[in-house]
C-alpha cells in the first residue's frame, strides 16, 4: 500500500467527530511536512491551551504566526531548511465573516445594516455553522500565497461531515433563495407568485412573530435585501472553494480514535463525504496504544514471584484493551473506501505541549 | 442526598458519557421506574441497553426502564404541525431549505423546544415518581443547549416566548428537578475540561452540578516499592506506571470536584475486549452503591 505522501499535497483537510484529537493531528501533520522541507500553513480551530502554547499562538492570532522549528528539523541540506517553514493561525469565524461583509458590501450603510441585523448576528455565531464557511474563506486567502506548499486545515468539531464542506453552498442558497425574499415582501405584493409552501412558511413565521414579538419577518427581509449585489462576490468564492475541495492535490483526512462508537461516527462521515462525491484520501486512528511488552520477558525476569504475578495480570488487562482496539481497527479496514489508506497515530501518553511532541506524533503517523 | 428528578449526563467526547448514562439509568431502574432520554443523535446509550427507539416513542427495556430518543428536529416538526395543521403543507414546508435556514438563524428555536419537552417530561415523571436520565450531547453542545433559554429571553423581552423561557429557566434552576452529571476520565485534559464545564453550568447557568463520574479508573495493584523493583523491565514497567498514574490522576482530581460541591464516583476500568451487558451491569452496581446510596 502506498504511504500517504504529504509532499504531494497542496491542501490537507482534517475532519472528524469532536474529541478525537483532530487539532493535534492537524498540527502534527503540519510539523511533519515542515520537517520534510515544505512551507506549511496550519489553520486551527479552538485548540487546547497547551497546543496553543506549543504553536506559539496567542488567544486571538487570526493572522499567521511563524512557528520555530528549532530542534526538530533534521534537514542536512541547507536549501531545504531555508525553504521549510511553519506558520500557524487560529480561525476567528466572526471576525472573518465581518471582514468579508466589509469587503463585499456596496456601501458603508449596507455594511452597517448587515452587521447590526439580528439574523446576521445569530447566523455569524455558532448556531448556523457559519464558522465552517469562514474556514473556507480564510483557506482561499491562504491558498493565494504562491510561496506556500501545503495548507493543513483543522475543522470545527462537527456532528456531520458535510456541515463543513457544504457550508458555502448553503450560505449561497440562503442568499439566493426566492422564497426568503418573498417571505419578507409586504403582504399583497407578489401574492400570486407565492407557492403553497411559501405561504405556509410565511404563516408559521407570522404566527411565531405574533406569539413571540420577535419581528422576524422584517429581520429576514432586511437581511436578504442588504445582501443585494453581494451575491456575485460570494458565489465566485464559493465555487472556488468547491473546486479546491475536489482538486487532485487536496487530501481529505478523517480522524477518529479506536473506540467503537467513534469509528461508527467516522464511518458515517465517510459515507456522507462519498455521497457528496468527495474522495477520502486517508483515515487516521489517533491515540492508538503502543505495542505491548513481551510476555516471555516476564518469565525469565528475576523478580519476586508475587510481583511477577501482578505484572502478568497487568499485561493481560492491557492486552484485553489492545484486543478491543484491534477488533475496531479490523472492522474499519474492511469498510475503508477504495483508494483511502488507513493510518494510525500512537498515544503519546501525555498531552502534547511542545513542537517536539507534535513532531513525535507526526513521525508516528504511519500506514496500518 | 436525594437526586433530582432529571439527571442530565454530559462530558467531553471519549469519556464514556453514553455508557455512563446507560449505567445510571440501569442502576436507578432497580429502585424506581426510570426513563432514559437519548438526546445524542447516535443513540449509543439506547443501544447499550439493547433498545432501538424511534419517532419519539418510548421503548420498554424492562418493567421499570424505558428508552426514548428525542431530537430537536422532531420537536420543531411537532411545533410546526401544531401551527400548520394541514399535514401535506407542514411536511413540504419542513423539507424546504429556506425554512431550514430561517430556523437555523433563529436563536436556537429547535433547542428551545427540546428543553420545553424535557420540562414537560419532568412534570409527568414527578407525577409517576419516575426518574429521567438524559444522555445529553457532548459538553460544548450541552452548554449551548442549556443556555438557549436565557438567549431567548434576551431576544424576546416580553410575550409568550419570554414566559416559556422563564418556566424553562425555573425548571433548570430547581435543584430538586434538574441536575447535571459530568463524565470524565483520569487524564489531565479531561479533568480540566470537566471542571470547566461544571463551573460554567453551575455559575453561569445557575444549574446544579450533582456529580462527577470518573470513568475508566484502573484498580491499584502495584505499590511504590514494587514500581522501583521492576525498573529494569522496560515495557512492563511502563505499563505498570501507566496503570498507577491513571489511578493517581483519579485520586488527585477527586478533591477538586468535591471542592466544587460535587459527589465523585470512580468507575472501574473494564479490562475486557468489549463493553457488553455484563460490563454495564457491573458499572450499574458501582453507581448503585456509590451514587444512589449516598
Amino acid at each position: 500500500m502506498k504511504p500517504f505522501d504529504l509532499r504531494a499535497q497542496k491542501l490537507v483537510i482534517c475532519l472528524g467527530p469532536g474529541g478525537v484529537g483532530k487539532t493535534t493531528i492537524s498540527a502534527a501533520l503540519a510539523v511533519r511536512a515542515a520537517m520534510l522541507g515544505c512551507a506549511v500553513d496550519v489553520m486551527t480551530v479552538d485548540p487546547a491551551p497547551r497546543l496553543l502554547d506549543a504553536l506559539g499562538l496567542e488567544q486571538d492570532s487570526s493572522e499567521p504566526v511563524e512557528v520555530f522549528l528549532d530542534g526538530v528539523q533534521r534537514g542536512r541540506r541547507s536549501k531545504t531548511r531555508e525553504h521549510a517553514r511553519l506558520r500557524a493561525l487560529r480561525l476567528d469565524p466572526k471576525r472573518t465573516f465581518d471582514s468579508i461583509i466589509a469587503r463585499y458590501a456596496l456601501s458603508d450603510a449596507a455594511r452597517d445594516t448587515i452587521l447590526e441585523n439580528r439574523i446576521y448576528r445569530n447566523l455569524s455565531g455558532a448556531l448556523a455553522g457559519v464558522g465552517d464557511y469562514m474556514a473556507m474563506e480564510k483557506l482561499l486567502e491562504l491558498a493565494a500565497n504562491p510561496t506556500t506548499d501545503l495548507i493543513v486545515l483543522d475543522t470545527p468539531p462537527a456532528t456531520e461531515a458535510l456541515d463543513f464542506l457544504d457550508a458555502p453552498r448553503r450560505l449561497l442558497e440562503l442568499l439566493n433563495s426566492r422564497a426568503v425574499t418573498l417571505l419578507g415582501a409586504p403582504a399583497g405584493l407578489f401574492r400570486s407568485q407565492l407557492r403553497m409552501v411559501d405561504i405556509a412558511a410565511r404563516a408559521v413565521l407570522a404566527a411565531f412573530d405574533r406569539v413571540t414579538g420577535l419581528h422576524l419577518l422584517s429581520d429576514v427581509q432586511s437581511f436578504v435585501r442588504s445582501f443585494d449585489g453581494m451575491y456575485e462576490g460570494f458565489s465566485v468564492r464559493a465555487a472556488r472553494a468547491q473546486d479546491k475541495l475536489r482538486a487532485t492535490d487536496t487530501a481529505i483526512v478523517v480522524v477518529t480514535t479506536a473506540e467503537s462508537s467513534r469509528i461508527a461516527q467516522a464511518r458515517e462521515f465517510i459515507d456522507a463525504l462519498e455521497g457528496a462525491g468527495l474522495r477520502v484520501s486517508a483515515m487516521v486512528v489517533n491515540r492508538l496504544m503502543a505495542e505491548l511488552p513481551d510476555a516471555a520477558e516476564l518469565a525469565s525476569a528475576r523478580i519476586a514471584p508475587s510481583l511477577k504475578k501482578k505484572l502478568k495480570r497487568n499485561l493481560a488487562d492491557y492486552a484485553a484493551l489492545k484486543t478491543r482496539e484491534e477488533v475496531s481497527l479490523t472492522a474499519l479496514r474492511d469498510s475503508l473506501p477504495s483508494g483511502a489508506i488507513l493510518m494510525v497515530a500512537h498515544d503519546l501518553g501525555r498531552e502534547p505541549r511542545t513542537i517536539a511532541d507534535l513532531a513525535e506524533i507526526g513521525r508516528s503517523i504511519s500506514a496500518a | 442526598m436525594t437526586l433530582p428528578r432529571v439527571l442530565f449526563v454530559t462530558g467531553k467526547g471519549g469519556t464514556g458519557k453514553s455508557t455512563v448514562a446507560a449505567a445510571i439509568a440501569l442502576a436507578l431502574s432497580r429502585r424506581r421506574p426510570t426513563t432514559l432520554a437519548d438526546l445524542d443523535g447516535r443513540l449509543s446509550a439506547a443501544a447499550a441497553l439493547g433498545a432501538m427507539p424511534r419517532d419519539s416513542t418510548a421503548v420498554k427495556v424492562s418493567d421499570t426502564l424505558d428508552v426514548i430518543a428525542l431530537t430537536a428536529r422532531a420537536e420543531l416538526e411537532a411545533f410546526i404541525e401544531r401551527i400548520v395543521p394541514i399535514r401535506a403543507i407542514s411536511r413540504r414546508m419542513l423539507r424546504s431549505r429556506t425554512f431550514g435556514y430561517v430556523t437555523a438563524a433563529l436563536p436556537g428555536l429547535e433547542a428551545f423546544l427540546l428543553l420545553e419537552r424535557l420540562r414537560i417530561m419532568a412534570g409527568d415523571a414527578a407525577l409517576e415518581d419516575r426518574y429521567l436520565v438524559i444522555d445529553a450531547p457532548a459538553s460544548g453542545s450541552a452548554v449551548e443547549l442549556l443556555s438557549v433559554s436565557s438567549g431567548v429571553k434576551n431576544l424576546a423581552p416580553a410575550g409568550t416566548l419570554n414566559r416559556l423561557a422563564d418556566s424553562i429557566d425555573g425548571f433548570l434552576g430547581d435543584a430538586t428537578r434538574f441536575g447535571a452529571v459530568i463524565t470524565t476520565t483520569p487524564e489531565t485534559l479531561a479533568v480540566r475540561e470537566a471542571l470547566e464545564t461544571a463551573a460554567t453550568i453551575r455559575e453561569r447557568l445557575g444549574i446544579a452540578t450533582v456529580a462527577a463520574i470518573m470513568n475508566c479508573v484502573p484498580d491499584l495493584i502495584f505499590d511504590t516499592s514494587e514500581l522501583a523493583a521492576m525498573s529494569p523491565l522496560g515495557g512492563h514497567a511502563r505499563l505498570a506506571i501507566r496503570r498507577n498514574s491513571a489511578h493517581e490522576q483519579a485520586a488527585l482530581a477527586a478533591p477538586r470536584f468535591a471542592d466544587a460541591g460535587m459527589m465523585i464516583v470512580n468507575l472501574p476500568m473494564m479490562f475486557t475486549p468489549s463493553i457488553g451487558s455484563a460490563e454495564l451491569t457491573k458499572l450499574g452496581r458501582v453507581l448503585d452503591a456509590e451514587l444512589l446510596d449516598r
